[in-house]
């Protein structure tokens, strides 16, 4: 927990060569006791003073806040949000540049100005560079004003996370091999697929596209058709990474992200098997998000780990790395 | 890009300006010494003007040629500093000028802005070193407050260049919403607090010297009174308003008067010329101790506390009406010796050496008791050898003079015929700053054809009369006047600039008088310009008194006169009927009012703060009450000598001690939960809690 009173103290390139002057004028107006230097330093002096009380003035009562994306993808620019909100009553706060500290991620926004009890909001651009949890920490309010000759910033306790999905990459074509099992099953019981289950008669208020017009013709009477439920198509993706390190983890990591999100793009029914874990079948934005955040913090595991479970009516892809 | 509806300059324009204006305040703050040298002087302005039409489109541009002038400029200004031609403070004020309008005539980026600052910042260390003039504190205030604007504006530009990019930060660089009216009066605001904080540096830095670079003397002698007068110029005598002396009385004149009307001498010449007067020949020696008049009688006591301006310091001491006593040039408090030596010569004229230019501060003490000239009367006429050359009547003397002498005086004490050659020429001619040009003799055209002169006229007729009646008598030049400033001293300007008699009595030595109508002497300007004169001359003298000459000394007195203050008003809080009088008492008790002021707001705001911020903390008065219950139980039980810990709560305590079970369950219900507590039945729990405690202790004694 950072105490609220803690502060940074930082020259400026300026603030130094204005610090020098001030010392050198000091040294000036002691050495000749000439008034008027005396009368300069402490306009310099004092300039600082002012400096240090409005920069506490700024900083005070600001309270930020992060706004993090719902899906961050490796490689792939997202946009952070900052809020600030000025607390104070009269005063405004100038020149406020809010910045990540100690988190995984660097970024900062910069705010002209913050008018007294009203918010502001900026944000940067996030380009993670892998995959993964990343942990923000701390929020730094800094300011450099009024003059620009110190930079004080006050650090505050925001910490958050955000899971950054695999890279996206292009999922190669599926050899006929892989696909033996690929494709819409037809089951046993009525459904609305394609295939002809049984005919039967047209019941009163039945939707008349289901009317089966050849068999009317032929029975003179109205003949509806059953079709067949059919099974979507499923999918089950199989990474085993027990063996995978490094580059080629993440490369097995990627193109497994890659074939999840194309599978369940055309529709399919996706299940995740890798060692030690499987995310059941499902399709949707949900299942996506899930397949891709279990992908996202997949760790290298030891040969002792569980080798992954297919699903054992589901087409399975296989990656290896 | 202009903002729809928006007026006033874009944060770039109104940052450059404020620069601009920065710099040209540290060059004003150089260019009033007066040292810089007229080219110099008006370069700037025209650099400027210059930079602000055709200069944005230099950036970068010949830059060989710019180089190749500052560098040679260096060099020049080396060169002439190690001839000794140019001071070297002088000449870095001269290089920086020149740096600063490089900067002036190649700005683009925040860095130059910068750059731009931290050289008038030297330009105006560069003024500091080189003058001392009031002039000097209006520059300091204009570049305080433009400062302020350059400084705060040139961070804003540059951190929304650096947070922004350059694409971003186009629209708020080039926005008219950002440098408005009040984000520039606030700045100035700001510049008053950083003026404010400057005071208080300025007053309570030790100041503490080491005096080892120091800057020579500048000045040479300019002007003043000279050893000599000539009757025969033409024109009009100017009625100079500029201020020669600054006068302190000690005692003050009663009741404050406006003018004063005083003699100021400063030397006697006695050898006519023909044309005029000159001092006698011979040097003068250095005293320590100025001759003592022998008399009876205790000496009236005047202290005279004089500063000379310094365009008028020639070396020669000027002491008010009545005999010097002494003249002291040590500035009072201070232990250095003085620079200044007092030299005196035959006639008796003061004067100092070295004589530096600037403005110098003495102390004369006269005796203001002069003998009347009626007592003068039946001291005889015989003279000592000595003052023959206050006995030569010109062999050129217009006969008439001799005779009007005569009328005059002839056959009567010299005191009777002083008075009688005064009062004649007082009354019978008039006063005229008309000058009667070239004429043969300037004296009886002045008695006899235009029968109106100037001051110096009429002291050389009545010298010459007096002469030419055997009693010695000299002409005297020097100041008469003495107008009351608002600063609280007598300003001597250079239009009071006089010339008066004195005339030797036996025993009682020169005697002052003054033939010139009483009306005319002195200045008699009145006018807008004299007046502004004084009134800057104030400002000059405070100025000088609070700033320039602020040293240890006065350091140490401003801060016991502090630490008397607060002690005082310590005092008068306290109660104790001892308080000082008159402006001291009221500021005491206005500082006593302030402080108690203060801390009653911050009390005020900072309760209402915490009420506000407690909302829904705030208590009942059952749930009050219940905590003064639960505060009083406890220290019941510590009586008892049940230890209670702080954080006990009164359900953990009724389990460990039965007998306050019931204070536990009144207290909960009260401040936690739903019920009331009446006062009564706090008070009966709390009894019963003291007897069944009491019970307890004595049960526990039994045992």
């Amino acid at each position: 927990m950072t105490p609220a009173w803690k502060r940074r103290l930082a020259f400026t390139r300026m603030g130094r060569w204005y610090i020098a002057l001030t010392i050198g004028i000091g040294l000036a107006a002691t050495n000749t006791g000439n008034n008027l230097l005396f009368l300069v330093l402490g306009l310099l002096l004092a300039s600082i003073i002012v400096s240090g009380i409005l920069s506490e003035q700024t900083l005070r009562g600001v309270h930020v806040e992060r706004r993090l994306p719902a899906v961050a993808t490796a490689g792939q620019p997202a946009l952070i949000g900052l809020r600030a909100r000025n607390g104070k009553k009269r005063a405004p706060s100038f020149s406020l540049e809010i910045r990540e500290r100690g988190g995984d991620v660097a970024g900062h926004g910069f705010l002209v100005l913050l008018p007294a009890r009203e918010s502001g909001e900026v944000a940067y651009r996030f380009v993670p560079q892998r995959r993964g949890l990343h942990r923000f920490r701390q929020l730094e309010v800094a300011t450099r004003a009024p003059f620009g000759l110190f930079e004080k910033s006050r650090p505050l306790d925001v910490p958050g996370e955000i899971i950054v999905f695999p890279r996206v990459v292009l999922a190669p074509r599926l050899s006929a091999q892989s696909l033996a099992r690929a494709g819409e099953q037809p089951e046993d019981r009525i459904g609305l697929g394609l295939e002809v289950h049984s005919l039967r008669d047209h019941r009163p208020g039945e939707d008349a596209r289901s009317i089966h017009w050849k068999s009317t013709a032929r029975a003179g009477r109205l003949i509806a058709v059953d079709r067949e439920q059919e099974r979507r198509k499923r999918i089950c993706v199989v990474l085993d990474h027990r063996t995978l390190r490094g580059d080629a983890l993440e490369r097995a990591v990627e193109l497994a992200a890659a074939f999840v999100v194309r599978e369940l793009d055309g529709g399919a029914e996706v299940s995740l098997a890798v060692a030690g874990q499987f995310l059941a079948a499902g399709s949707g934005e949900a299942q996506r998000c899930a397949a891709l955040r279990l992908l996202a913090l997949l760790e290298e595991k030891g040969a002792d780990t569980a080798s992954p479970r297919p699903e054992a009516e589901a087409a399975v892809i296989e990656v290896h790395g | 890009m202009k903002s729809p509806g928006a007026r006033g300059p874009t944060l770039v324009q109104a940052q450059r300006w404020a620069g601009t204006l920065t710099a040209f305040s540290a060059f004003a703050a150089c260019a009033v010494s007066g040292e810089m040298g007229a080219v110099m002087v008006a370069l700037f302005p025209v650099a400027v003007v210059g930079a602000s039409i055709p200069g944005s489109g230099f950036h970068g541009r010949v830059q060989w040629a710019w180089t190749l002038l500052l560098g040679g400029a260096l060099l020049v200004f080396a060169a002439q500093v190690f001839a000794g031609q140019v001071d070297v403070v002088l000449a870095a004020a001269l290089f920086a000028e020149l740096l600063c309008i490089h900067r002036l005539w190649h700005r683009r980026t925040g860095r130059d802005e910068v750059l731009l600052l931290l050289l008038s910042l030297l330009l105006l260390c560069a003024g500091a070193a080189l003058a001392a003039e009031l002039a000097f504190g209006f520059a300091f205030l204009a570049f305080a407050i433009s400062g302020t604007w350059a400084l705060a504006l040139t961070h804003l530009r540059s951190a929304i260049e650096a947070g922004r990019g350059p694409a971003g930060s186009a629209a708020l660089l080039s926005s008219r919403r950002i440098a408005t009216p009040a984000l520039l009066g606030g700045l100035a605001g700001l510049s008053m607090a950083g003026i404010a904080g400057a005071a208080v540096v300025f007053v309570a830095f030790p100041r503490v010297s080491i005096g080892g670079l120091r800057r020579a003397s500048r000045h040479a002698p300019v002007a003043g009174l000279g050893d000599r007068v000539d009757l025969s110029r033409h024109g009009t005598v100017a009625d100079d308003p500029r201020v020669v002396l600054r006068v302190r009385l000690d005692p003050e004149p009663r009741g404050g008067r406006r003018d004063l009307g005083m003699h100021w001498r400063a030397r006697a010449l006695s050898q006519w010329t023909g044309q005029g007067w000159k001092s006698q020949p011979g040097g003068a020696l250095p005293v320590v101790r100025l001759p003592q008049r022998g008399r009876e009688r205790p000496p009236v006591l005047l202290g005279a506390d004089i500063e000379v301006v310094g365009l008028f310091a020639d070396g020669v001491v000027l002491t008010p009406e009545g005999w010097p006593l002494s003249v002291d040039f040590r500035r009072p408090g201070s232990p250095r010796p003085p620079a200044q030596r007092l030299y005196r010569n035959f006639p008796g004229d003061l004067f100092y050496q070295p004589v530096d230019g600037s403005d110098l501060r003495y102390f004369v003490a006269v005796d203001r008791d002069e003998p009347e000239l009626r007592a003068l009367r039946g001291r005889g006429a015989r003279y000592p050898q000595w003052l023959a050359a206050d006995l030569e009547v010109p062999s050129t003397l217009d006969a008439r003079v001799r005779a009007l002498a005569q009328r005059l005086g002839g056959g009567k004490d010299p005191a009777d015929a002083a008075a009688a050659i005064e009062s004649w020429l007082g009354t019978a001619l008039r006063y005229t700053r008309d000058l009667p040009g070239e004429v043969a003799d300037p004296i009886a055209d002045f008695l006899f054809v235009r029968r109106a002169g100037h001051c110096e006229l009429f002291s050389t007729a009545m010298v010459l009369m007096l002469r030419a009646l055997g009693i010695p008598a000299r002409n005297v030049t020097g100041y008469f006047g003495g107008r009351r400033t608002d600063a609280g001293y007598y300003a001597v300007r250079a239009g009071d600039a006089h010339s008066w008699v004195e005339v030797y009595f036996p025993g009682a030595g020169f005697v002052r008088l003054d033939p010139t109508p009483a009306s005319a002497r002195g200045s008699t300007q009145e006018g807008l310009r004299a007046r502004a004169i004084l009134f800057w001359d104030g400002l000059q003298q405070r100025w000088r008194a609070f700033v320039v000459d602020y040293d240890l000394i006065t350091q140490a007195r401003a801060m016991r006169r502090l630490a008397q203050l607060v002690e005082e008003t310590g005092r008068r809080l306290a109660g104790k009927d001892n308080a000082p009088a008159g402006r001291a008492r009221l500021a005491a008790t206005a500082l006593a009012v302030v402080l108690v002021g203060a801390l009653a707001t911050v009390l005020v705001r900072r309760r209402a703060r915490l009420r506000k911020r407690g909302g829904e903390l705030a208590l009942t008065a059952d749930q009050e009450r219940a905590l003064r219950l639960w505060r009083a139980a406890r220290v019941l039980l510590r009586r008892a000598g049940i230890e209670v810990a702080p954080a006990t709560t009164p359900r953990e305590l009724a389990r460990r001690v039965p007998v306050a079970g019931e204070v536990a369950v009144i207290h909960a219900e009260a401040r936690w939960g739903v019920g009331t507590l009446p006062a009564s039945t706090a008070r009966a729990a709390l009894r019963r809690l003291r007897t069944a405690l009491r019970e307890r202790v004595a049960t526990d004694r039994a045992a």
